[in-house]
């Protein structure tokens, strides 16, 4: 199947804009970032702890939706679900 | 009724907002709260827009490291209060309005008299602690409470409204790391604009508003998005309040 992915901010150094991902049916919002850090390596520094644990304060929206509320990384996924990563300011 | 010397000052905006829009704005009181980086412009924004009364909460002395984004503050106001500072700078730049100084840091025990007659509360502070306990303040009063944070070249916008929208703990559940963040000027010039922009949109009812909506800006990649923002079903703060999703 295919989702869509938006990346933010610090991921953009990593990962496109907005991108279209093919992954295998099932697949899950854990399954979709492993997949990312596959193809960019240096993006699970930005995405997962030493315990490869997502960290607690990068949002990922599946369809405007934050995954803390939903499954977290276990969240499912389906065809044409768009996934947006944003970790977000802090400073002011 | 606008003054004869309001309608000078405003003349090119009036055509803008119409006198009715003028007066909410001179009849409207809003809470700086932090006089840092977005507080500098936020406060600056809402002095020149003609806000009737500002409100300025801030502890610290201005430091030379603040003078890169924190255009209210010149070399020689080195050691002095910041909102002393920004009070003397509001006042000259316009003499129409009032403005408030407070020396004092934002807790749980301070808040309540922070946010007593006021009408809207602008996110100038660098914590998200802070920032929760005014997001508790804005649903506890039902005040609108324009949300705004940047990292480097990116920063973020939320205007959130009690009853409408979901609160900062649902939009925000987790907070970055603390810490000092790398801050240009022309960020936080960009983003408090921006919030000083909802804020004029949400006291003359003209416009939409970034309600229910978070606007990303990347300023080194020259982008822009809007992202839909939602509840957490389970939260404590705004649940059942929110017509948003």
């Amino acid at each position: 199947m295919k989702v869509r992915m938006k990346s933010f901010a610090i991921l953009r150094q990593f990962l496109p804009r907005e991108t279209e991902v093919e992954i295998g049916d099932g697949s899950t919002v854990r399954d979709l970032l492993e997949l990312l850090v596959k193809q960019a390596p240096p993006l699970a520094g930005e995405l997962f702890n030493e315990k490869r644990e997502l960290k607690d304060f990068v949002n990922i929206l599946r369809n405007g939706r934050n995954i803390h509320f939903i499954s977290g990384l276990d969240t499912p996924l389906s065809e044409g679900d768009l996934v947006a990563l944003f970790p977000p300011a802090g400073g002011g | 009724m606008l003054s004869l010397v309001e309608r000078e000052r405003y003349l090119r905006q009036i055509s803008l907002l119409g006198e009715t829009g003028q007066e909410r704005l001179r009849d409207a009181a809003v809470l700086i709260a932090g006089a840092g980086g977005l507080g500098s412009v936020c406060a600056q924004m809402c002095a020149c827009a003609g806000f009737g009364k500002i409100r300025i909460v801030d502890k610290d002395v201005v430091e030379r490291h603040n003078l890169n984004r924190q255009v209210l503050y010149a070399a020689r106001d080195h050691g002095l209060f910041k909102v002393d500072v920004a009070a003397r700078r509001l006042r000259e730049n316009n003499p129409l309005i009032s403005v408030e100084p407070v020396r004092k840091t934002i807790t749980r025990e301070s808040i309540g008299g922070l946010v007593k007659g006021i009408d809207v509360i602008i996110d100038g502070m660098d914590n998200y602690d802070a920032r929760y306990l005014l997001d508790d303040a804005a649903f506890g009063e039902d005040l609108p409470f324009i949300h705004g944070a940047v990292n480097g070249f990116y920063g973020q916008v939320s205007s959130i409204i009690p009853g409408k929208t979901p609160c900062l703990h649902c939009i925000v559940p987790h907070p970055p790391p603390s810490g000092n963040v790398p801050i240009l000027g022309v960020t936080v010039g960009t983003i408090g604009s921006i919030q000083v922009a909802e804020a004029i949109k949400l006291v003359t009812g003209l416009g939409k508003t970034m309600a229910g909506r978070m606007l990303l800006w990347d300023g080194l990649m020259g982008e822009a998005e809007v992202l839909p923002v939602a509840r957490d079903p389970s939260c404590t703060r705004c649940n059942g309040k929110g017509v948003f999703p």
